[in-house]
């Protein structure tokens, strides 16, 4: 008896051995820019680092350096952002949910990036991923243990669950501020799933890799729908017509996909 | 085996000329003269002290290092009431955190040991094991830390850390207590403050009207349900700051009180980030009813004054917060807007909270 299973444990420790373990670490990085170049704000810049304490380019971020198609001169002091099912497809119709949400603070640089590690060998050919939370997540202290719990959280009185996105700053003045907070008004809808072609091959041979999610700040107001401060930046929560312009435009051309190895 | 048996048993012997007894140093009757343990130690048992999270609520973090025991917090309310940790045995925490007024101060500044007034309003203390920083400014990480502070400071207690520790362990009741709660025998500053949070994250507040409402106990009155209803949508914008259940979120911002240059930087002092300057911790508006006077510096006497300022837009400054969108505009709220806008911060009254010991 002990023979057979000293036989049988060395034959399975061998095969294990066979097997090839994977080790490739894919990292999604969250980028934000406006008129393709790297977002600064009055309180730091998206790429981290010293710009955080009063580095010129936070004092350059204080001016109204942004312009929108309306002709309106802003800068952007506050962004945050949910992003949600995070997930790889692969050629044999397999997918991978790479991250169920993730949130993102312009002003904390540990959430510019996630790390996922070991991921499976595969050829993925799509990336898709929410803007905000769908129905099925955008409920009520859902996320409640989560860092972003307080900072995102929506009124229950306005359909509750978590704003997908709060954009603030500054327009025409310093002292004239804009709130584009985006998210479930009165429990509407108005996330959107994107689902771009990539070509990436996990192989160990290859090496990590990563997978750039960029965000172009100017287009939420630019197109299909112009939309300007002066009319709406007073706030846009309890009005669903704004929410679905804002979704249109983000659908048509706020985020894109890289992929760096 | 027999050979075993027969070395097992001289072993045995060969000890058994010494004395037996508990040879456990951590435990309560460890006897340094003894060699051999004969089972009779005993310990110190300390009972766990489960925090309930309350409906709507997050876990609280406890820290790994200073879990909850009924020793524990029993130990810091004691000390949290007692004038022993001042100077001159004068002034105890609850002395400028009163349970009437949800733990602050009615004062606007409260007065230390030697008749010196503080510059910051004493913060109301409530629900604060789920907040993971300290002070109008942030300046500490964690309740332990916290509680180090106004001890030492020379305009409240104005004591040093060595004279508390000399005198707690003069004292055999505090000595039992200690060891009760900690097993030590000597009391350090750490332990002090570690029995002191472990009392303050007891200090719970989830049971005011609008918890009621909220657990589908009680119903608001018209003026209070279109009072919530301003305070939870972008007319009156106070949920931004002062939403979910724990109404504040616990983060930094400038409200638009001063123009520059500030008088205190708050945050920025602690960062020194020019763009934290005038940023302070949002408060709860749990009590806010009974914890009077408003804001870091308490210069505001009433809530009515309080929703002026809101009103009124507020002032402009380099670093005031985006989220004060009607700045040089103002809310323009009617009279009964405000007034209803009351009620609702009203029902936010916890009377079990600040009738508790």
């Amino acid at each position: 008896m002990k023979k057979i299973l000293f036989i049988t444990s060395l034959i399975a420790i061998t095969f294990s051995a066979c097997e090839k373990p994977t080790q490739t670490d894919l990292t999604i990085n969250f980028t934000q820019t406006v008129d393709g170049n790297r977002l600064i704000t009055g309180s730091g810049c998206s790429d981290g680092g010293e710009c955080f304490h009063d580095h010129s380019c936070c004092n350059l971020g204080k001016t109204l350096g942004y312009t929108n198609d309306a002709g309106e001169n802003y800068n952007i002091q506050t962004l945050k952002y949910l992003i949600s099912d995070i997930t790889l497809h692969s050629d044999d119709g397999n997918t991978l949910l790479l991250d169920e949400v993730h949130f993102i603070d312009i002003s904390d640089a540990s959430t510019f990036s996630f790390t996922v590690k070991d991921v499976p060998n595969n050829n993925y050919t799509s990336i898709s991923y929410t803007m905000g939370l769908d129905t099925i997540r955008n409920i009520n202290n859902l996320y409640i243990n989560e860092s972003y719990h307080s900072a995102m959280a929506w009124p229950e009185t306005n359909g509750g669950g978590y704003h997908y996105m709060k954009l603030e700053g500054a327009y025409n003045n310093d002292s004239t501020f804009y709130n584009t907070h985006t998210g479930g008004t009165m429990g509407g809808d108005y996330s959107f799933n994107n689902m771009e072609d990539i070509s990436l091959t996990v192989d160990d041979d290859l090496g990590d890799i990563s997978v750039n999610v960029n965000m172009e700040i100017n287009n939420w107001y630019n197109s299909p729908n112009q939309i300007e401060f002066s009319s709406y930046g007073m706030g846009i929560m309890m009005n669903m017509m704004m929410q679905m312009n804002i979704q249109m435009n983000g659908i048509t051309d706020v985020f894109s996909i890289d992929v760096s190895k | 085996m027999k050979q075993l048996i027969c070395c097992v048993l001289a072993t045995i012997l060969l000890f058994s000329c010494k004395k037996e007894g508990c040879i456990d140093p951590i435990a309560l009757n460890y006897n340094p003269d003894v060699h051999i343990n004969n089972g009779s130690c005993e310990y110190i048992t300390t009972t766990p002290y489960d925090i309930i999270t309350p409906y709507g609520f997050p876990d609280m973090i406890i820290p790994e290092d200073n879990p909850m025991t009924f020793e524990g917090v029993e130990l810091g309310r004691k000390l949290f009431n007692d004038p022993i940790l001042s100077a001159n045995n004068t002034l105890a925490c609850i002395n400028c955190h009163m349970p009437e007024s949800s733990f602050s101060d009615p004062n606007q500044f409260s007065t230390g040991i030697d008749g010196f007034l503080g510059n910051r309003n004493s913060s109301a203390l409530i629900n604060l094991g789920w907040s993971s920083s300290f002070n109008w400014d942030g300046s500490v990480k964690s309740l332990e830390e916290q509680a180090f502070e106004p001890v030492t400071n020379s305009l409240e207690m104005h004591n040093s850390w060595n004279n508390v520790e000399n005198t707690l362990n003069q004292d055999e009741e505090y000595l039992l207590l200690f060891k009760q709660a900690y097993n030590i025998d000597y009391i350090d500053s750490t332990h002090v403050v570690m029995a002191i949070a472990q009392f303050e994250r007891t200090l719970i507040s989830n049971n005011s009207k609008f918890d009621k409402y909220s657990r589908g106990e009680e119903v608001f009155t018209k003026s209070e349900l279109n009072g919530f209803a301003i305070f939870n949508s972008e007319r009156g914008d106070c949920f931004h700051c002062h939403g979910t259940s724990l109404f504040t979120d616990n983060l930094f911002h400038n409200n638009g009180l001063d123009v520059e240059p500030f008088l205190d930087l708050g945050l920025g002092k602690i960062t020194e980030n020019t763009s934290d300057n005038g940023k302070f911790k949002t408060p709860t508006l749990r009590n806010i009813e009974v914890s009077a006077p408003y804001m870091h510096d308490g210069r505001f006497a009433t809530l009515e004054k309080v929703i002026e300022h809101y009103d009124s837009g507020g002032h402009f400054s380099s670093t005031v917060d985006p989220l004060m969108k009607k700045l040089g505009v103002g809310l323009n709220l009617t009279n009964q807007e405000k007034s209803d806008l009351i009620a609702f911060l009203k029902t936010l009254t916890d009377y079990d909270y600040i009738t508790a010991e």
